[in-house]
């Protein structure tokens, strides 16, 4: 079982002084693709699956599909890694971080496809395959966030006269943040990644007009995809970066 | 009907019969302890590291439930009392002070009050108020986190936060073991100054012999077999040790660790003359220590003290006398 959550990065292109470079990246990225597409004349295949309406729909379900399963992952992740923290639960939290574990080695392609078999297609069948996927991250690091805490302050609050419920307010989960932030931002770019497979349960998302680009052998249309995919993790990213910045307890 | 003891009137901290035997274990940390400790009186709990020093004063917050006897803390049996409640009545310093973090030294000392309902504004100026107290300047140190304090400063805001709610009683827990020695006696004087303010009941434990001595009113001094080997006061213990274990424990310097705590009236009674006869002796209030005593005969080269007793008139002790008072074994105690 590994229990190493994952590093709380030191959140790149989030200092002061760089904290430009990245939203630049991702400009000059999508002004090039802009330029590279502007400059082809397109056909009329190219035209429609290219047309404004249709990217941005694509890039907006996308959108949907990785707040909402990020969401329902925080939503399930942080309180199921703080009762699997509490005393008299440490058989129950090894088998489920084994299970998360496991869950993470199956390939995410696997997941979506099984689940689509079982339960049939759709948005929200995708988000049910991104949430089994992305929880590991969130838990873990959950649970890990919890687990580092210093037991002397602990101890010093349940001898101040704090219920287990107040350390768990006031001391535990307050100084788990920036460890579990770090969990989160690993789901939300897990989610941007393995969204665009949604397009095969027919959720649509960025990874429809990749595929589409594929399917219908238009190089243009493929690139569009897959710039937008990276610029749109690259934003997700940066947002996140800065979300970690700010919500940093300070003191710590 | 029943036989079992209960405290008297003036008992703050009653502890019957308390045992601890943590599970697994074979030996008790803390086998049928009992003791009394007294309203505005300062204990120290001592002994070798593991003789259940931290396990005795961890069960007086329930922080360890003890596996057998009552505890009671102002005359009431706390034994079964609901402990979030217990212990906020009950001030609580360790070693490793566990100031939170992500708190303002503000915040933090203000964290019971809060707990307790207390209007923002009144925990703001109720910190301000400890912090002054325990020697920090508000102003500097209120809104400042606590890894931007030294280990000595962090210790004193310990103290504060435990007096936040003004409980009746204090633990401590080695409170002074993480700073270093210069800056650990520092805080030990001002702590007994402050104490001298406020009248806690306090129990502090320590493996230090001589910060026992310096600081409690009554040692309780436990053997490696965590049996409480003798309880008393610093003098009693120095003048007459209750076996060979707390002997050794006390250490070779006892003799002369006593002349801080003689008063120079505990001697005067026994051996001094009315007259000065040819002594060169310089005066000393009755109430010093015979240490200080010493000290202002060897500085001023003199050799004698002079001491007036109330009633007027004075009397009069050359060294050798005031050396072999304070040399007699006990008969001056309390
Ligand atoms: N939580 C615990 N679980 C099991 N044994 C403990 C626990 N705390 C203390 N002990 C044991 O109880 C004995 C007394 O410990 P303690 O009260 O901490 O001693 P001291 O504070 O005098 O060094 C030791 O043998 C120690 O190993
Ligand atoms: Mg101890």
């Amino acid at each position: 079982m590994s229990t190493v959550a994952i590093e709380e990065a030191s959140v790149p292109g989030t200092r002061r002084s760089t904290i430009w470079v990245l939203p630049l990246v991702v400009l000059v990225l999508l002004g090039g693709v802009w330029a590279y597409v502007s400059s082809l004349t397109l056909d009329s295949i190219e035209t429609r699956t290219l047309a404004p309406e249709v990217v941005l729909t694509a890039l907006w379900q996308h959108v949907q599909l990785v707040i909402t399963s990020t969401l329902l992952t925080i939503a399930i992740g942080v309180p199921l890694g703080v009762l699997l923290t509490r005393p008299g639960t440490r058989r129950a939290g090894a088998i489920v971080l084994a299970a998360a574990n496991a869950s993470q080695a199956v390939p995410s392609i696997g997941v979506l496809v099984v689940l689509a078999m079982v339960f049939g297609v759709g948005f929200w069948m995708a988000v049910v395959a991104l949430v089994l996927y992305a929880l590991l991250p969130v838990l873990r690091n959950t649970m890990v966030g919890i687990r580092q805490v210093d037991p002397a302050l602990i101890d010093a609050g349940r001898g101040m006269g704090l219920s287990p419920r107040e350390v768990l307010y006031t001391v535990e989960l307050p100084l788990a943040v920036p460890v579990m932030l770090a969990g989160i931002r690993v789901a939300l770019i897990l989610n941007v990644g393995v969204a665009t497979l949604a397009a095969f349960t027919n959720a649509g998302g960025l990874g429809s007009v990749i595929s589409s680009g594929i399917s219908l052998n238009r190089m243009p249309v493929l690139i569009v995809g897959s710039a937008l995919t990276i610029a749109l993790a690259l934003t997700v990213d940066w947002l996140a970066g800065l979300a970690e910045r700010v919500l940093h307890p300070r003191g710590i | 009907m029943s036989e079992r003891p209960t405290p008297s009137p003036d008992a703050m901290i009653f502890l019957d019969g308390v045992s601890k035997r943590y599970p697994g274990q074979e030996k008790a940390a803390v086998s049928e302890l009992s003791m009394e400790i007294k309203r505005g009186e300062f204990v120290v709990l001592v002994g070798p590291s593991g003789c259940g020093k931290t396990t005795t004063l961890r069960m007086i917050n329930r922080l360890v439930e003890p596996t057998q006897g009552r505890i009671f803390i102002d005359g009431k049996d706390v034994t079964h009392a609901d402990v979030d409640r217990l212990r906020r009545g009950i001030g609580y310093v360790i070693q490793q002070i566990g100031l939170l973090p992500h708190l303002t030294i503000a915040d933090n000392i203000a964290l019971v009050p809060k707990m307790l309902g207390v209007k923002k504004s009144e925990r703001r100026q109720r910190a301000e108020e400890l912090l002054e107290m325990v020697g920090l300047d508000p102003a500097t140190y209120a809104g400042r986190y606590p890894r931007q304090l030294s280990g000595g400063q962090q210790q004193r805001v310990g103290v504060a936060r435990a007096l936040a709610a003004d409980p009746p009683v204090m633990l401590m827990d080695e409170p002074f073991g993480a700073v270093d020695p210069i800056a650990r006696k520092k805080l030990q004087m001002e702590f007994l100054r402050l104490q001298g303010r406020i009248h806690k009941t306090i129990v502090m434990v320590t493996h230090d012999i001589d910060e026992a001595l310096r600081l409690g009113d009554r040692i309780a001094i436990f053997d490696p077999g965590s049996r409480l080997a003798q309880f008393d006061t610093p003098l009693a213990i120095l003048s007459n040790p209750a076996d060979d274990f707390v002997r050794d424990f006390v250490g070779s310097g006892a003799p002369v660790r006593r002349l801080s705590l003689l008063k120079v009236s505990d001697v005067i009674a026994s051996s001094a003359s009315d007259a000065p006869g040819t002594l060169n002796a310089i005066p000393v209030d009755a109430g010093e220590t015979v240490h200080r005593a010493l000290e202002l005969v060897l500085t001023a080269r003199a050799e004698g003290i002079e001491v007036c007793v109330p009633g007027g008139g004075s009397r009069y002790l050359d060294l050798q006398a005031l050396l072999t008072a304070a040399a007699q074994p006990t008969k001056v105690l309390s």
